[in-house]
């Protein structure tokens, strides 16, 4: 009895105990799943937005949009410029095109654009200089893969890759508040625009629009007749026609870009209606101030994204429509083409082309360590419309005659499909190293690019010390422009053009001073084949010149003290270029081997800063053959002041850019224009931003 | 050019101080209060019977405190899994004995982390940092966004006889100590 009496007494000890001691274990239990979901979800946050770019296989610099707005920062060329080892280039159309370490700026598609995802280079050129003044307010953030970078969803992206992120973006805790913007400054610019998201519990629909004109012209000649343009030397000279003016770069353009995402479904769609003046001339001879070149660019994705336990799935289509349309004068009065112009020469161009295309991909994360990625992508690209008008060839009559059957400008049959299979794995070797690799396979209707390789490696030696090393090889198809133009003197297409290849080498050291303060070194060394030319003595595209270029960048975010923020990069890259038929070496034309960028934000206060961007910009050879002197480096500074009001959520930015006017020009090609193409001198800003929450 | 690297490199070797990522502030935000609850010594740091979660910034730093209090408050809306608690927002220069704290959380600086570290110790409260690097100054914990989100924590900094970490959580942590990071 005793016994028992003690038994039940120790019981009545005991099992309380155990008991609180089972519940604080399953509460601890409870705690310790609930904190590795929150950190499992931080880090989807953080890989998704690349705020862990350091630990990517790859060479990024991330540029948060708010960031770039307390700088003064305009639109996405602007950001672009204080990307390390970004320059800017542009020809005759103003068809500006960011350069990536030394990349050729005349092969536009080779860097590539995506916006929330969707690749917008144009198909006619393969650029995108339409979406360079997109403005900065509607850009949440901008990543800049360096090199061939991150193959994903069967892309190749050769020199580089930008993806502009815009508020559409949204993840749980993270929701953008809706905006209103207003922008004036010099050349009587003007923007307007918005965004707002709608969300229920299983719907999202995001709206953006903005509106922006400019009346810029800028001063530029002797036009490219002066140098024999337009002219039969010696048969025919119309050198003394040549016209000095300016240019007319205006800008009119809107766009209305829309997300909507209904729970596992989602649809993404822009339109773009870009018209910009005719700039320098198709036919380098100065237009007139009224002449235009419309770039309309506008897609429509529809997604399907799911995960199933350990799978992951992702397919989409779309389609993609973009244009050439321009209406233009294409030569002064009295040209002389045997026949006498005596109203000089008009010109309608019209090109339009369709992009077609479905993806589908399955992530899989049941091996241990392993994620295994693996799908196809298909693209179905062609023209679908194209018209071809000039003023009368055999009477010299001013008024436009169709030669869109008789003297097309352009295949008006231009098709072309490419198939593409992608492998790859990420393998988390050991909490320290992890490695990706992997293939894209190509087949395209005209030259294939085949198999191409890429292996990488991250190596986190400890928390303030991380080294990446890198091979891929990766390609760019031959453009529209170089594969399908039709009876132009100075551009010949060819449908036997093979694709552009590069090998890249790139090895990365990241030294963390702190959580937000970092200094990066960049390697690399890039091996260019088959590379894509022409020139005006043999206008016809073809694959002849193999470029070996190397160089470093260096890397360097911080703060001076607790009230400052800090930015500087600088690059360095060097190579040479041997063109196969004409047996001859030369220093890569047209690239500045030094480039130096960087920012410096001082706050006066919590809702006041100032801020300077300052841009280097080295020297850069000329191209064989041109003897005129190496373009001139030039240094350039932009001021602002930044005043922000937390409570009413607005703010006010007042900008002068290129406070010292300094000179800035890109070069143009030679045998157009004799002067290079001059840039804005000093200009302001004044931006009015509102908040709602 | 010369200038100019010579520039970039004046630059660096001056370069020190600190800003704030957003997304981290929120995840250590979010997570902080989740470890301090797996201290099974919690119960002896409760203050009037509620947890004070001290919050420590520099003066221009007040906004951001600020921010992360009505974070935690959205998130906790009061209770970290009954406890109810208060955020107690205290300027690195105000902060002395007399300040009620049963965890700490200290945002940068470049003159105080050593005095935190040792109000923590004297106190035997755990103590979280914004920056990895402060745990070399003696504060307890941190979390870094690298290629997964890592809790890093200096055990040279745990006192045990006043804060006792259940094993589970000691084991999803990655260790340093002063002088290996």
């Amino acid at each position: 009895m005793n016994c028992n009496v003690s038994y039940s007494s120790k019981f009545r000890v005991i099992l309380p105990l155990l008991m609180c001691l089972t519940t604080l274990s399953a509460q601890s239990d409870n705690l310790i799943e609930s904190i590795s979901g929150e950190m499992e979800h931080f880090n989807k946050v953080a890989t998704a937005t690349k705020q862990n770019e350091h630990y990517q296989p790859y060479i990024i610099s991330v540029f948060q949009g708010y960031a770039l707005e307390k700088l003064g920062v305009s639109n996405l060329k602007e950001a672009l410029l204080l990307v390390p080892g970004v320059d800017m280039a542009t020809d005759n159309f103003n068809n500006q095109t960011p350069t990536f370490r030394g990349s050729n700026s005349v092969a536009y598609g080779q860097s590539k654009l995506f916006i929330d995802g969707i690749s917008v280079n144009n198909l006619f050129f393969d650029a995108y200089s339409e979406y360079l003044s997109f403005p900065i307010e509607m850009i949440k953030r901008i990543e800049v893969v360096r090199g061939p970078g991150n193959k994903i969803d069967g892309f190749n992206a050769y020199a580089g890759s930008i993806n502009v992120i815009t508020y559409a973006e949204d993840f749980k805790g993270f929701e953008s508040n809706d905006k209103l913007v207003f922008k004036y400054g010099s050349y009587d610019y003007k923007m307007g625009g918005f965004f707002k998201t709608y969300k229920t519990d299983n719907l999202k629909i995001f709206v953006d629009f903005f509106y922006q004109e400019d009346d810029k012209k800028l001063y530029a000649g002797p036009d490219g007749l002066s140098q024999g343009a337009l002219s039969l030397l010696p048969v025919i000279d119309n050198r003394a026609l040549s016209q000095t003016g300016d240019a007319p770069l205006w800008l009119k353009e809107y766009s209305l870009g829309a997300s909507i995402e209904y729970k596992d479904f989602s649809l993404k769609a822009r339109m773009l209606e870009h018209t910009k003046g005719s700039a320098y001339g198709i036919n380098l001879a100065l237009p007139q101030e009224s002449d235009r070149v419309k770039l309309p660019s506008y897609y429509l994705d529809l997604g399907y994204a799911k995960e199933i336990g350990d799978f992951e799935v992702n397919i989409n289509a779309g389609i993609k429509y973009d244009a050439f349309d321009s209406y233009s004068k294409l030569a002064p009065d009295g040209l002389n083409l045997g026949v006498i112009f005596q109203d000089g020469i008009y010109g309608e161009h019209f090109a339009a082309q369709q992009t077609l295309y479905q993806s589908s991909y399955l992530k899989y994360s049941g091996i241990d360590r392993h994620v295994i990625t693996a799908g196809y992508r298909f693209t179905k690209e062609e023209t679908i419309d194209m018209t071809s008008k000039l003023s009368n060839r055999a009477t010299g009559d001013v008024e436009l005659v169709d030669y869109t059957d008789t003297l097309p400008f352009f295949d008006k049959n231009a098709e072309r499909n490419i198939y593409i299979f992608s492998l790859q794995d990420e393998f988390q070797f050991s909490d320290d190293i992890s490695f990706i690799y992997g293939f894209n396979y190509e087949q395209t209707s005209y030259k294939d690019a085949g198999l191409e390789p890429r292996v990488s490696m991250v190596y986190q030696m400890d928390s303030e010390n991380i080294f990446k090393t890198m091979y891929s090889r990766s390609h760019r198809n031959a453009s529209w422009q170089e594969m399908f133009t039709m009876y132009n003197s100075a551009r010949v297409g060819s449908t036997d053009l093979e694709p552009e290849t590069v090998d890249a080498f790139e090895f990365a050291y990241i030294k963390k001073f702190s959580a937000d303060t970092y200094l990066q070194t960049n390697l690399f060394y890039l091996l260019n084949k088959d590379q894509i030319y022409n020139s005006s003595i043999d206008p016809e595209y073809r694959n002849v010149v193999d470029t070996d270029i190397y160089g470093f960048e260096l890397e360097y975010r911080g703060n001076l003290s607790s009230d400052d923020e800090l930015y500087l990069n600088y690059s360095y890259v060097k190579g040479k270029s041997y063109t196969q038929d004409e047996g001859r070496s030369e220093s890569t034309p047209n690239v500045a081997h030094h480039l130096a960028k960087g920012y410096y934000v001082y706050n006066l206060g919590s809702n006041l800063s100032l801020s300077g961007v300052v841009k280097y910009v080295g020297s850069k050879d000329r191209v064989f053959g041109d003897t005129r002197e190496k373009v001139k480096a030039y240094s350039a500074i932009d001021s602002s002041l930044c005043y922000r009001d937390p409570k009413q959520n607005y703010s006010a930015t007042l900008s002068i850019k290129n406070i010292f006017n300094t000179d800035i020009t890109y070069p143009s090609a030679p045998n157009t224009y004799i002067e290079d193409y001059a840039q804005e001198g000093r200009t302001f800003l004044i931006t009015l931003k509102k908040s709602f929450r | 050019m010369k200038k100019t690297v010579l520039l970039f490199l004046v630059f660096v070797n001056f370069a020190y101080g600190y800003s704030y990522d957003d997304l981290l502030l929120r995840a250590q935000a979010s997570i902080f209060p989740k470890i301090l609850l797996l201290d099974k010594k919690i119960g002896d740091k409760l203050i009037d019977g509620r947890v004070i979660y001290t919050i420590v910034y520099e003066k221009n730093d007040y906004d951001t405190a600020l921010e992360i209090n009505k974070f935690i408050d959205a998130n906790y809306n009061g209770h970290f899994n009954g406890y109810t608690y208060k955020i107690n927002l205290v300027e690195f220069s105000d902060l002395s004995s007399a300040t009620r704290a049963s965890v700490i959380y200290s945002l940068n600086s470049d003159r105080y982390i050593e005095k935190v570290a040792d109000f923590a110790k004297d106190k035997g409260i755990v103590a979280f940092s914004y920056d990895i690097k402060n745990l070399k100054a003696g504060l307890l914990f941190s979390l870094v966004l690298e290629k997964s989100t890592v809790l890093y924590m200096n055990k040279e900094n745990l006192y045990i006889q006043k804060i006792d970490f259940v094993d589970s959580l000691l084991r999803m942590v990655k260790f340093i100590d002063k002088e290996n990071s």
